[in-house]
């Protein structure tokens, strides 16, 4: 370092901010999908036909 | 109270010592493996040995801890010991204890197969004992908490490391540097904060490990 | 509990946390009611966590599923004006050029990372002394989030070392107590996978966290001082104005989408719950009789 300037690094920072929104983005997904099987699975349960 | 469930605790690893000379001889290969992964370079070797025989002694104390409840697993002995009118922290203090023990006991075993081995030795046994007895504090409170947890889930095998390597870095990190400034010098005088770690961490953790667990065997 | 002082005390951080920032940018300093800098962060930051936990615990049991959507479109807008403004609208910094903007979502994701842990502990503390199950369900909400957040966490340093020090990993007393947290607190996932009676895993997993929880400074202290040749890193509180605006927008982004997710979470481990606990259905129950 010894106080240089860092010049470019722009995809470092479409790294970081891609890593981070695909994470939120797939793990949401992932449990809005699970809660949705589950409120289904109960309905299911609670009037069988 | 405390004294009984201890005694109960040392005789029931009296009678299986055999296990307790197995766990050694499992702590010495390992040791020996540790120097195959660095290669025969003497120099490092030496340096690393302290990481060694703590990591040597951590791997080694997952099958001690794991031990220390399969009596008690066995026809729901902890059940019945539970109806008894104790205190659940007298049988938590008197397995602690007992785990403490075994571990330091086998840690001070480890250290002439780590003199031999590393040609890592030091004439200061009195430190290094102290650091042992420390280190294996740190490892026994939340070991022998966790340990009641695991064994009675599935997996215990695979639970019991995976829950308490996690928690006992600090302990770790302070005793391997604690018991490499023994080995190689103090020019810096760094031993006596590592120490005073180690110490604040075996404090918190064996108060905070007897308060709570009356609330994991007891439900 | 109601919606209704959730909503008030988050107009309050929305209002010392943008409106105020805005204004400011713009040399109208009146709108700050004579407040110094320090306290309207700290407004804004305890009223928006505040409103935000408090919204949480006031609807996550609710069967609906607006609150929480309602609560992860406030954080898909905040996220989205953030990283514009982190991205496009402010400079770059003096030392760290362009790759200061990672700062705009890592610092955010590390102050809620270690609130969603913070959240877990006091859930954990909570259930112990009341043992009310939706406690564990958010308890086991906020250890989800925290570790998905702390695994983001970890990456985003990662990407941030590898430019400015050279190296991907730096044995940093930050990242490798987060490292350590992660670790530890996805024992405690694990451990509530591995054991099936709904009373034995939430007491367990209360008390395994509680135990995790107060090593966070253990860890944090003894890396430090293991690594002590390290250099000073860039402190957020020191940052100049410009940066102010995107880097709140994204904490607010961020602490509504982790609020979401928890109630997402908490919703779904309390029907998981519901169906352990369930009385087997009849025909099964006849067989067992028959056998």
């Amino acid at each position: 370092m010894s106080g240089g300037v860092v010049t470019g690094g722009w995809n470092f920072v479409i790294a970081a901010y891609t890593v981070t929104f695909s994470v939120l983005f797939i793990y949401g997904v992932s449990i809005v999908t699970r809660l949705r099987e589950e409120r289904s699975r109960e309905k299911e349960e609670a009037n069988p036909q | 109270m405390l004294i009984a469930a201890l005694r109960k605790e040392l005789l029931l690893q009296w009678r299986s010592r055999t296990q307790i000379m197995a766990v050694f001889v499992f702590g010495a290969t390992s040791l020996l493996l540790f120097s195959f992964a660095v290669g025969p370079n003497s120099e490092a070797l030496r340096l690393y040995s302290s990481g060694f025989l703590w990591l040597g002694l951590l791997l080694s104390s997952t099958l001690t801890l794991a031990e220390s409840y399969a009596a008690e697993m066995e026809n729901r002995a902890l059940e019945g010991l539970l109806l008894l009118p104790s205190d659940p922290r007298a049988l938590y203090y008197g397995k602690a204890i007992a785990n403490w023990l075994q571990l330091s006991m086998l840690g001070i075993a480890l250290v002439p197969v780590m003199v031999v081995l590393y040609d890592a030795g030091t004439t200061d046994l009195l430190r290094l004992f102290a650091i042992i007895l420390l280190g294996a504090a740190g490892l026994s409170a939340p070991g022998t908490m966790y340990a009641a947890m695991t064994s009675q889930a599935r997996a215990k095998q695979t639970l019991l490391p995976l829950l308490l390597f996690p928690l006992i870095v600090p302990a770790l990190l302070a005793s391997v540097k604690a018991t490499s400034l023994v080995i190689l010098g103090d020019p810096m005088r760094q031993l006596t904060p590592w120490i005073s770690l180690l110490a604040a961490f075996d404090a918190i953790y064996w108060s905070l490990c007897g308060l709570l667990y009356s609330r994991v065997v007891e439900d | 509990m109601k919606t209704g002082p959730a909503a008030i005390l988050l107009a309050i951080g929305a209002y010392f946390g943008f409106v105020v920032a805005v204004a400011q940018f713009h040399g109208v300093s009146a709108l700050a009611l004579g407040l110094p800098s320090g306290a309207i962060a700290t407004l804004a930051a305890g009223c928006g966590v505040a409103g935000a936990i408090w919204f949480l615990f006031a609807n996550d049991q609710a069967d609906s599923s607006a609150p929480w959507q309602v609560m992860a479109g406030l954080g898909v807008l905040c996220l989205a004006f953030g990283s514009y403004y982190g991205l496009f609208v402010a400079p770059p910094e003096q030392y760290m050029g362009e790759v200061q903007r990672i700062m705009y979502v890592h610092v955010p994701t590390a102050w809620n990372a270690l609130l969603a842990m913070t959240l877990a502990f006091a859930c954990a503390v909570i259930f112990l002394f009341k043992p009310d199950y939706k406690w564990d369900s958010r308890m086991e909400g906020a250890i989800e989030v925290g570790v998905v957040l702390a695994f983001l966490l970890c990456c985003q340093g990662a990407i941030w070392a590898k430019p400015t020090w050279g190296v991907w990993w730096d044995w940093d007393p930050r990242l490798t107590t987060t490292a350590v947290l992660l670790f530890a607190f996805l024992g405690i996932l694990a451990l509530r996978r591995f054991v099936e009676d709904p009373a034995r895993r939430a007491i367990w997993s209360s008390v395994a966290t509680i135990i995790a929880y107060v090593d966070v400074p253990i860890v944090y202290f003894s890396v430090r001082w293991w690594n002590s040749l390290h250099q000073q890193q860039s402190n957020p509180g020191t940052v100049s104005k410009q940066f102010w605006l995107p880097l709140r927008l994204n904490a607010f982004g961020i602490l509504f989408l982790m609020v979401a997710f928890i109630m997402i979470r908490a919703q779904l481990a309390t029907l998981r719950r519901k169906q352990e606990m369930a009385p087997p259905l009849p025909e099964v129950a006849e067989l067992g009789e028959a056998v």
